[in-house]
């Protein structure tokens, strides 16, 4: 089945083989030493594979994008007369809170007025697209059209209009790289709205569910508790949306993100004030 | 059929190893197991390089496509670059051994090389970055070479032809 066994001789030179042999190795050895230091080695083959891999490799792979985005927009039309229906029942449903919230946002913008408060404590960075996601295998990064010439810096946050997104890990002139929240290896700082109960999320491992891997005093929120970023860690600003309770255990439990990571086009790059 | 003639096998595998590459960095929402595939194809045309078409050219390649792995799949270089270079010593330590083998202990070589290049990855991952070990993702990745393996033997068979 399986061709037999040869293996090609090449006629080149022993020295110049040892030579790639040895040179390969070190450098190897070298660039693992510094790949978690900010080596500008390391800086420039983040770079160089950012600007310049990605772009050929996502034109290689340009008829399987086009292929699923095909079969996405063929899914999208088949729902459509259903969707239709549901958002016609949600019309009514808003209309019918819009003449309630016009009133309390009046009222609010008095109180406000009366306290001197604020509006927010975030400062926009800048608004960026998506330009390619790695999140199926490993690590759950994503690449957006923007990097330190627009002032992204690292581990500042990225929310869209649901909440809280992820953290930038990695810019570059022109690009940026962001953690998604469901990775299992971004820790995040967070508080149940209700109780104030403090706790750290990580991703679950499925890309679905955040899971608690502490909890203060071990207190569980509630089922259906809406969590916020606590701020306590100061990576985060404070009261940014991450999700809701959607199961607790004895010792944990699980949030379900307000984010619907496989629809990500643009997100705000944030700080806090 | 002249272009063709022009291709030998070690160049068509490696325009695979380009194209799996590509494919398996970039994520498709709708499908992820794309990308899984892919990801299996790529390791099982490079181990088929290194097994039938070794050339000292093969450490460059896996410098080059370790480093990228692990840098868009990882941000970090590490797991993929070590687990490549090993293979490829490892191969140069034992082929006295592996030539003796048969046709059938190849392949069974050939799919637990495989298997181990998977989880050895995760592991230095692990070991190196703290990286959690993904449970769903080996069994995936298992699954998938279970049902590509020999498809993929037989294709790189035609091309070796």
């Amino acid at each position: 089945m399986a061709p037999k066994f040869q293996i090609k001789v090449f006629q080149l030179s022993r020295f110049l083989k040892n030579f790639t042999i040895i040179s390969v190795v070190t450098l190897s050895f070298l660039l693992v030493f510094f790949s978690k230091t900010d080596y500008y080695v390391i800086y420039g083959i983040k770079n160089i594979s950012s600007s310049v891999v990605v772009p050929v490799t996502r034109f290689i792979s340009a008829p399987v994008n086009a292929f699923s985005n095909f079969v996405d927009e063929y899914n999208q039309f088949r729902s459509l007369k259903f969707e239709n229906k549901i958002l016609q029942e949600e019309i009514i449903r808003l209309k019918k809170w819009q003449t309630l919230a016009i009133q309390n946002s009046r009222e609010n913008k008095v109180l406000k007025k009366l306290l001197n408060a604020t509006d927010n404590n975030l400062i926009l960075i800048k608004t960026a697209s998506l330009i390619n996601r790695n999140d199926t295998i490993y690590s759950k990064l994503i690449n957006l059209n923007a990097g330190y010439e627009d002032k992204i810096k690292k581990n500042m946050s990225a929310i869209n209009e649901r909440g809280l997104v992820g953290k930038v890990i990695d810019t570059t002139a022109k690009n940026s790289r962001v953690i998604l929240l469901t990775d299992p290896n971004l820790s995040i700082s967070v508080k149940s709205i209700s109780d104030g109960i403090f706790s750290l999320l990580t991703g679950n491992g499925d890309g679905k569910y955040l899971v608690s891997s502490f909890v203060k005093e071990n207190k569980m929120p509630r089922l259906g508790d809406i969590v916020v970023t606590s701020g306590t860690a100061q990576i985060f600003p404070v009261d940014l949306l991450v999700g809701k309770v959607a199961k607790v255990e004895k010792n944990r439990f699980f949030v379900l993100p307000f984010v619907d990571f496989k629809n990500i086009d643009y997100l705000q790059i944030v700080t806090s004030k | 059929m002249e272009f063709s003639k022009f291709l030998n096998s070690s160049i068509k595998l490696n325009i695979i190893l380009i194209i799996s590459f590509s494919i398996s960095v970039n994520s498709f929402i709708l499908f992820p197991n794309v990308n899984n595939t892919f990801y299996v194809l790529f390791h099982l045309t490079f181990i088929y390089l290194i097994f039938y078409h070794y050339h000292y050219y093969l450490y460059v390649v896996a410098l080059a496509y370790g480093i990228l792995f692990d840098i868009l799949l990882l941000n970090y270089i590490g797991a993929h670059l070590i687990t490549f270079l090993f293979l490829l010593i490892l191969f140069v330590l034992l082929k006295k051994y592996l030539i003796k083998l048969s046709s059938y202990q190849i392949i069974f070589i050939y799919f637990i090389t495989l298997i181990i290049l998977l989880l050895f990855e995760q592991f230095l991952a692990n070991i190196i970055y703290d990286y959690k070990f993904n449970i769903f993702l080996i069994l995936n990745f298992f699954l998938i070479s279970l049902i590509i393996f020999i498809p993929t033997i037989f294709l790189f068979h035609k091309l070796d032809k």
